[in-house]
């Protein structure tokens, strides 16, 4: 064993580190999924196309405006501004135009037109910013790296994906959790994912209730796309491959979950990097090992409960 | 003020028919209801009471026919927007938020009333707070004020989901079943609870009811549903002698072992 880590250690802590970073990211996706799913009983197969949006759209407003001189510190505010874009323009055009028209239809059915809205989306991103990668990575380099201290060595690494992304998603996880449980609306949106029909009889709008929560549940995954911006090469298929992760999130958390979500996001997160990094060819099969051996156990996943349906 | 005529109805339904395939859940229903009565709707399982309480408050909407509520229509209105206008409602299974507690749901409802769009701001403020806590108080429930709604037992329950909707500060309740599934021994204490916070509050109330004894000793007037038509209307001690109704809709009843 000792023997092991002194020649993996290195390697260890460089995947604990790259995962670490990574489970942010689709806790942020995921988070909003389950968000919107248990206000809008959909599962939005195109969430994961605005994670995609998101980070592009970060991605080519910044080069844009760094080209025209802004600071590179300011980038973190382009990050924003990306994902507020996104999830403001994007979350009521899909909610309005087209999600509103499915509800209470068949699961099916549902699943059905968000797969075409995600397969749309794919498209449209592909018309905008082309199958070339793209790469914008001045807010990640600003940062510069740190030295991560790992038993015996040291591990240098971005401090962008060890302090801004795990930090906002931190963040967003304390806020949500203090949105939800504390606020007036927040409270609104819980009570109208408990029972919609009781909301509506209090005289809540649950339709104003679905949009807002559809809204900021988009302009979450938008963010954790213009968070994961510049760190990667955007290519066409990043959507998928996050939405894929989150489904898995989800699913192991339990619905209505939002630790949950960060502590499954934590374990895919971990276990996918360390495959990635000790059996490369188990990077895509990692995740969903992972599902599976949760739900065996516990279908409704670690942390949800049996849902009792209402006759 | 039994089953007096007070002038103007509260509630005005007109010739509503409304069928689900061949089953007319609503086969001709003319009710009125008058402002400060207890009307209590009594009929076998299937004869449309809910049909009706769900066309009242816009949850389903009648094929023919009209229903005005202060002498204007409502046919055709959002849930939300009748729930504004005066009428609230009570759910056969209580439709509480059961991730909140008691105060919360209370809150909820309170702020449901005085507008919800303040997106930080917190639920039990000092103000939503102090009305809650009063409502609960007056419905005896008080002491459960920090119980988490799915904690409660089922005449708890019942009178805070009741609270709830008086919480909306209606002027006419729509109550659905509101002692189904609590227990005998507690079912009297519960009624008794709601019938006197909703007479002080001035409501007007129906309510479906299967126990024959809730009935005579608390309602106004009783409707009798079968089938979707009213086959009688009118003071409790001569509804519920009447033969047909004993032996059509109290007969079924006792038969079927609501009694």
């Amino acid at each position: 064993m000792a023997g092991w880590f002194s020649e993996n250690g290195l390697l260890l802590g460089l995947a604990l580190l790259d995962g670490l970073s990574y489970a942010a990211l689709v806790f942020m996706v995921a988070v909003g999924l389950n968000l919107v799913f248990g206000v809008l009983r959909i599962v939005n197969v195109a969430h994961g196309s605005l994670f995609a949006i998101g980070a592009y759209t970060a991605a080519s407003l910044g080069l844009f405006l760094s080209a025209r001189g802004l600071p590179p510190a300011a980038g973190y505010a382009v990050l924003l501004l990306a994902a507020v874009l996104v999830g403001g323009v994007l979350g009521p055009v899909i909610e309005r135009g087209v999600l509103r028209r499915v509800y209470g239809q068949e699961d099916v059915l549902q699943l059905l037109v968000t797969f075409a809205l995600f397969m749309i989306l794919e498209d449209v991103q592909k018309l905008i910013w082309g199958v070339q990668p793209l790469f914008h990575d001045a807010p990640m380099k600003f940062l510069g790296t740190v030295d991560v201290p790992f038993g015996e060595d040291v591990i240098p690494f971005t401090a962008y994906q060890i302090f801004v992304v795990p930090g906002v998603a931190v963040a967003t996880l304390a806020g949500l959790a203090w949105f939800l449980r504390r606020t007036l609306t927040g409270r609104v949106i819980v009570a109208v994912t408990t029972d919609k029909e009781a909301a509506t009889a209090m005289g809540i709008d649950a339709a104003k209730v679905t949009l807002l929560t559809f809204t900021f549940g988009a302009a979450l995954a938008a963010l954790g796309g213009a968070l994961a911006s510049p760190t990667t090469s955007l290519v066409p298929g990043v959507g998928a491959q996050t939405i894929v992760l989150s489904f898995a999130v989800v699913a192991i958390a339990g619905l209505g979950q939002i630790e949950g979500a960060a502590l499954s996001a934590l374990m895919i997160g971990m276990g996918r990097s360390i495959a990635v990094y000790f059996e490369p060819e188990l990077e895509v099969v990692v995740p969903y090992l992972i599902m599976v051996a949760v739900l065996l156990v516990r279908p409704q996943g670690l942390f949800g409960v049996v849902e009792t349906r209402r006759v | 003020m039994k089953g007096k005529d007070m002038g103007a109805p509260l509630l005005a339904a007109r010739g509503l028919r409304l069928a689900f395939g061949g089953v007319k859940a609503a086969d001709g229903i003319d009710l009125d209801v008058m402002p400060g009565e207890f009307l209590a709707i009594i009929g076998p399982n299937g004869a449309g009471k809910t049909t009706f309480i769900n066309m009242a408050t816009g949850y389903l909407r009648p094929q023919a026919g009209s229903i005005a509520y202060d002498g204007h229509s409502i046919l055709g209105l959002a849930p939300r927007a009748i729930v504004r206008r005066g009428i609230a409602r009570s759910f056969q299974l209580p439709q509480l938020f059961t991730e909140h507690t008691v105060l919360e749901n209370a809150a909820l409802a309170i702020a449901a009333r005085t507008g919800l769009w303040s997106p930080l701001a917190r639920l039990l403020r000092p103000g939503i707070r102090a009305e809650a806590m009063a409502l609960l108080d007056r419905f005896g429930l008080g002491p459960l004020a920090g119980v988490r709604a799915d904690a409660l037992n089922e005449g708890a329950r019942k009178l805070a989901d009741i609270a709830m909707a008086v919480a909306l500060q209606p002027r006419l309740l729509l109550m659905d079943e509101p002692t189904s599934g609590v227990a005998t021994a507690e079912k009297m204490t519960v009624v008794e609870t709601l019938v006197r916070v909703l007479r002080q509050a001035g409501v007007t109330a129906v309510f479906v009811e299967h126990d024959m004894e809730v009935v005579a000793r608390f309602a106004d007037r009783v409707a009798v549903w079968s089938q979707g038509r009213i086959l009688a209307l009118g003071p409790p001690e001569q509804v519920l002698a009447d033969p047909v109704v004993r032996r059509e809709v109290i007969g079924i009843e006792a038969g079927s072992g609501h009694a």
